[in-house]
């Protein structure tokens, strides 16, 4: 997974280089990272035989797998989101941070990659179910992750150009309240998708 | 199927259609003319011929259903 | 006959609403005045007005940061033209001077030259007291940029009240269904989804074409617009979903599931995001665009735009019925 964003953001790099720009520096980075989330977490419940789930089924209440596996998935996409700024800002240049509220990005990065985790989780199990792998996948997460991706886009832009906590902080608590309900959602919803 | 492909096919061409920058006189004549009732004309046209379309397809539909029917 | 009334209720609707919103005239109101740009001295002033009623010895003037420059002479040329020659003194305050033709006002008609500390009070304001006809008449508001178009809100509008409609109804037989798993419900979900696409796919290009006669543009980057194609893109989803699942009851179960979940997000973003930031939309309603309420007279709008909204969910669900009953049948024949 650390490989794939490291090769996307190297592919960047060569494809443009300099970029000074904080709106496509933006642009780019959130790109590379819904990719990144795609790839990740499309393995979530792949690779989970019938033999695995029946075991997994009759030993846990579904309600707490599905919790846990959104929980992992976005430990994983706020370590993979970190990771991947990390290189980043590493090959691609800092220019563009130069107005930046760093920590409203940093945390308008995590809040991102918890809402594309939550998000897609239930995507992946349903896609799993479906026994259809990443295409299905990109086809049924992609108009659910473009709101979430609308909001961060807009909030991270604000905190790259410096804007002040009390104007982005209604973003970041919109962002919130998506996770809280997208995860409760998938609560709800998942023992129904387990049942067979 | 058919008309998930269709939609599928014309929502680029909706979000592409801004990409041309002048219009053609003949549109802009069309559209904008009289006060721009055309405009309202061009919009309940498209809605008549879409549910028109609609109802057709619907019409055949059943018109298969009535053949396998008879054929049963 | 008795579970028919709702149809004929819609086809009534529609032919009010409709007739009322073809036939209403607009307002009367000053659609153009050129030259653009006044310097002190003489100058002759064109005005073109749309359904006005320009009459001989009617009242004319300018304004400028309320002062009244009063003209010299009117001509009147029809009864939606006239010729205005007034004498611009020199000292005006603001750099923008209104026009008033009968009472109607074309604001920041004029860029104006020559400002100063204020010129003295013309002795011909607006009449007080003045009761004009054309106000009592049930007419539509006459907006510069949409003129005779504002129309479209009769007929566009109503399309993705009648989507939001119908997969609301898609949403509440999936919850029902995934309760009782039963493929009826799942028929009545889908169902509702072919013909909501049906509406979003109107709802698009009306949008594209009145978005062309007022913005110049098929399509902009607009949360609105965002919102209808994500719309479009979710229920696509859906039925690859269920193009791409053999099983009957697995497919139901999972297609019931994707179309709560998104629907529940779509809502959240539809309705929540646009708050969140409301900055940049064309759309009326939207951050610092005024909607459609703050017209003067907004209520013969509406009066005409719910009936007009109710005609057409009822048709929505009319033809929903036909659908759902179509599938019904395809399935007893498959048994």
């Amino acid at each position: 997974m650390l490989l794939y964003v490291v090769s996307a953001v190297y592919v960047c790099y060569l494809a443009v280089k300099g970029l000074s720009l904080p709106a496509t520096w933006n642009a780019l980075y959130w790109i590379i990272l819904l990719f990144a989330a795609f790839n990740a977490l499309s393995r979530s419940f792949q690779r989970e035989d019938g033999g695995r789930q029946l075991y997994l089924y009759t030993l846990v209440d579904p309600r707490s797998v599905v919790v846990a596996r959104s929980v992992y998935n976005a430990l994983t996409m706020v370590v993979l989101s970190l990771l991947s700024l990390l290189f980043y800002t590493l090959f691609l240049g800092t220019e563009a941070l130069e107005q930046a509220a760093i920590g409203q990005f940093v945390l308008s990065v995590m809040l991102g990659g918890i809402g594309f985790a939550a998000v897609l989780t239930l995507i992946a199990a349903i896609a799993a179910r479906a026994g259809n792998g990443l295409g299905l996948m990109a086809i049924l997460g992609f108009p659910l992750v473009l709101p979430m991706l609308l909001a961060v886009l807009r909030a991270s832009k604000l905190a790259l150009d410096g804007v002040a906590w009390s104007v982005t902080s209604t973003y970041f608590g919109g962002l919130v309240l998506l996770d809280i309900i997208t995860v409760t959602l998938a609560w709800l919803l998942f023992p129904y998708l387990w049942r067979d | 199927m058919k008309k998930t492909l269709l939609l599928a096919l014309l929502m680029p061409g909706v979000l592409l259609a801004n990409a041309q920058d002048a219009a053609p006189s003949w549109l802009e004549n069309s559209l904008y003319g009289n006060g721009k009732i055309n405009a309202v004309i061009a919009v309940i046209a498209v809605i008549l011929l879409g549910i028109g379309g609609w109802l057709y397809r619907q019409d055949r539909r059943l018109k298969r259903l009535e053949d396998a029917q008879r054929k049963a | 006959m008795k579970h028919w009334w709702w149809k004929f209720l819609a086809i009534a609707l529609l032919l009010v609403a409709s007739i009322a919103a073809l036939r209403v005239p607009l307002s009367p109101a000053l659609v153009h005045v050129s030259p653009s740009r006044i310097a002190p001295g003489e100058v002759t002033i064109e005005v073109t007005g749309y359904n006005t009623r320009f009459t001989d010895g009617m009242q004319a003037y300018l304004v400028n940061d309320s002062q009244y420059v009063c003209p010299v002479r009117v001509d009147v040329i029809d009864a939606s033209h006239a010729r205005i020659i007034a004498e611009v003194p020199a000292g005006m305050r603001a750099s923008m001077t209104d026009l008033v033709v009968q009472g109607l006002t074309y604001p920041g008609a004029f860029f104006t030259e020559g400002l100063g500390e204020g010129i003295e009070r013309g002795a011909c304001g607006p009449r007080a007291n003045k009761l004009d006809p054309s106000g009592l008449a049930f007419t539509f508001p006459n907006r510069s940029i949409l003129y005779e178009s504002i129309r479209n809100l009769h007929f566009h509008v109503p399309m993705w009240f009648t989507m939001i409609a119908l997969m609301g109804l898609s949403v509440w037989h999936s919850i029902k269904g995934l309760g009782d798993g039963s493929l009826d419900r799942d028929r009545k979900a889908v169902s509702a989804v072919h013909v909501g696409l049906l509406f979003c796919g109107l709802g698009l290009v009306t949008g594209a074409l009145w978005a062309r006669a007022t913005w110049g543009a098929f399509w902009t980057n607009d949360v609105k617009l965002n919102g209808a194609a994500v719309t479009a893109l979710i229920y696509l989803a859906y039925l690859v979903l269920r193009g791409s699942v053999a099983d009957a009851h697995k497919r139901a179960r999972l297609a019931a599931i994707y179309n709560i979940f998104a629907f529940m997000l779509l809502v959240l973003f539809l309705f929540v995001v646009p708050r969140l930031n409301a900055i940049d939309s064309l759309h009326p309603g939207n951050g610092g665009n005024s909607g459609f309420n703050d017209l003067d007279l907004d209520n013969r709008l509406r009066v005409v735009f719910y009936p007009a909204v109710a005609g057409w969910v009822l048709l929505g669900l009319w033809l929903y019925d036909l659908r759902e009953r179509t599938a019904r049948l395809a399935e007893q024949l498959d048994r």
